[in-house]
Formats: C-alpha cells, structure tokens, sequence
C-alpha cells in the first residue's frame, strides 16, 4: 500500500449525510425527470386507495442519490465515485428524515490510484432502507 | 397466469432496444435540486447512470413487467442496483443505451411465497463509442398464483 496518510483506512466512518425531510414536492419533480408515472410518489389518492397510507413513496433511486451525496461530500466531489452496489430493503415516505452513511472496509490500489471500497446504508431512524456498497477514489485523501 | 420456470427462463439474453439520452443541463439542474446535492455544472450526478438506462431504455416499465409476465398491480419491487462508472458523467453528454436481460430465476420463501427475481444490464456509451458506465438492475416479481 502506497498510501502516506492515516486519514483514511480500513474501519474510516464516512461522515454522514441526512436530510432532514424528505420532502413530498420534490417527488414530483423527479416522477418527470424519471418519466415514472407511478402514482405512489405523487398522488395521495392514490397512495390511500392502495392502503399505502397518506404519505407518497420517495423514489428508489433519490435514496440511492443520497448515499451518493455522502460519498461526494466526504471525498469533494461526485467525480470520484467508481461504482456502487445496493438492494432497495424498505420505503421512505414523504417527511422522513433519512441518514446516509458508510465506512470504510478496505483501500486497494488500482492501475496507479488508490481506491476505498466502503460499507454503505440509507437509515430512516434506525430502519435500514437501502445497503451495499461503494469504491470511490481517495487518491487525493491518502497522498501528500 | 404465473409463466412458467421454462418461460421464465427463456428470459435470459433477451436484447432490451435501447436508445439515447443526453444529459440535459436543465434536468441536471432539477435532479441535483431534487436529491439536494450541489450543482458542478460540468460532472453530472452520477444518478445520471440509472436515470440515463431507465429514460433511455427503449421501453416503458411496463413493457418490462409484461415480458417478466406481470403487470404493475402485481406489486413488483426493485431488488438491486449498481452502477459501475467508467469516468465522470458530463453535463450536456449524449450516450447510447443497450443491454439485455441477464438472470432470471423463480424462489420460494416460506414467508413471501414464490417469486421470481428478473435481472437486466444496460451499458452507456459515449459519443466516441467508449463505455462510460454500466449498470444492473434486479426486479422482484411476486408469484401469488405460482
């Protein structure tokens, strides 16, 4: 290992990232940008007919986002994200408050960079919604 | 009428038709808005690579569940997903989408019963002809009649 910094290593917990309300309008926005025509994200009606409640279900792939954004915001930025793997494990609806956040499980180098693969989960309290993991570039993190 | 293991089988090496997507600098702007990330401007979220397969796949959920058998009412459920990204996704970039259908195959839980998890790949290549990411997806179909 060629890394010259004790800023990241195996067992690094990333910082999280929450947000403190997820919030319903927004749903709405992302339903166009996905062209998902699933009601359960922005019709209430819908939502109660389904006995789903009376909150709308936030998209899969917004949960996934905010995993993303905690890699991001620990590393500087979305360009360093190699990759990720997750299983959608439960619903957040519209006013959760959801945590993202992740450690590392082990630096590697990879064709002259050195990457972190990490242990990553979106939480809703203490609920698991979202687990995998990431490999992200920490080349800039681990080199003086 | 739940397929068959044989049809559900047959699933396999499917080719999905594809298409395009550009990342439009309006829509990177929204999507940023939406999941509350700062906007770069020139590296796109890389959400773009899911958002890039699911707009730019050439057929509607729907189509999908239909080729899996099933209909939206049957309550099917993402499973996994992972992106691999070659390099940055840039704003205002055009990709082509393909894949195909690569897994398909029928469980039984004592709990959840029989259902069927039905897995995809789809590939974004870049103007240049390059790969620039690559993502899987799983769905998981319930079986009640199964």
């Amino acid at each position: 290992m060629t890394t010259t910094s004790g800023t990241v290593r195996a067992g690094t917990v990333i910082p999280g990232w929450e947000l403190p309300a997820v919030s319903a309008e927004k749903m709405k926005t992302m339903a166009l940008v996905l062209v998902d025509p699933n009601p359960i994200h922005f019709d209430l009606d819908a939502v109660r007919a389904l006995g789903m409640g009376d909150k709308p279900v936030n998209q899969g792939p917004n949960n996934l986002a905010y995993v993303m954004n905690m890699l991001a915001a620990w590393t500087g930025g979305h360009e360093h994200l190699r990759g990720i793997r997750v299983r959608f494990q439960g619903n957040v609806l519209g006013g959760d408050h959801v945590v993202a956040r992740g450690t590392v499980s082990a630096l590697r180098e990879d064709r002259g960079r050195t990457l972190a693969d990490c242990d990553v989960e979106l939480v809703v309290g203490e609920r698991v919604v979202l687990a995998g993991t990431a490999t992200t570039d920490v080349t800039h993190l681990v080199r003086d | 009428m739940t397929m068959t293991e044989s049809e559900l089988a047959a699933i396999v090496g499917r080719p999905i038709p594809g298409g395009t997507y550009t990342i439009e600098p309006y829509v990177d702007w929204l999507l940023n808005d939406v999941v509350g990330s700062p906007r770069n401007g020139t590296v796109a979220h890389p959400l773009f690579a899911y958002i890039s397969v699911a707009v730019g796949k050439g057929v509607s959920w729907d189509e999908v569940f239909a080729i899996c058998g099933a209909t939206a009412a049957d309550g099917p459920m993402f499973g996994e997903h992972e992106t691999v990204l070659e390099r940055p996704l840039q704003v205002g970039e055009s990709f082509t989408v393909s894949g195909e259908f690569v897994s398909a195959e029928r469980k039984r839980g004592k709990r959840t019963g029989v259902f069927d998890i039905v897995g995809f790949r789809l590939a974004l290549t870049d103007a240049a002809g390059e790969l620039a990411a690559s993502t899987y997806n799983s769905i998981v179909f319930p079986r009640r009649d199964a």
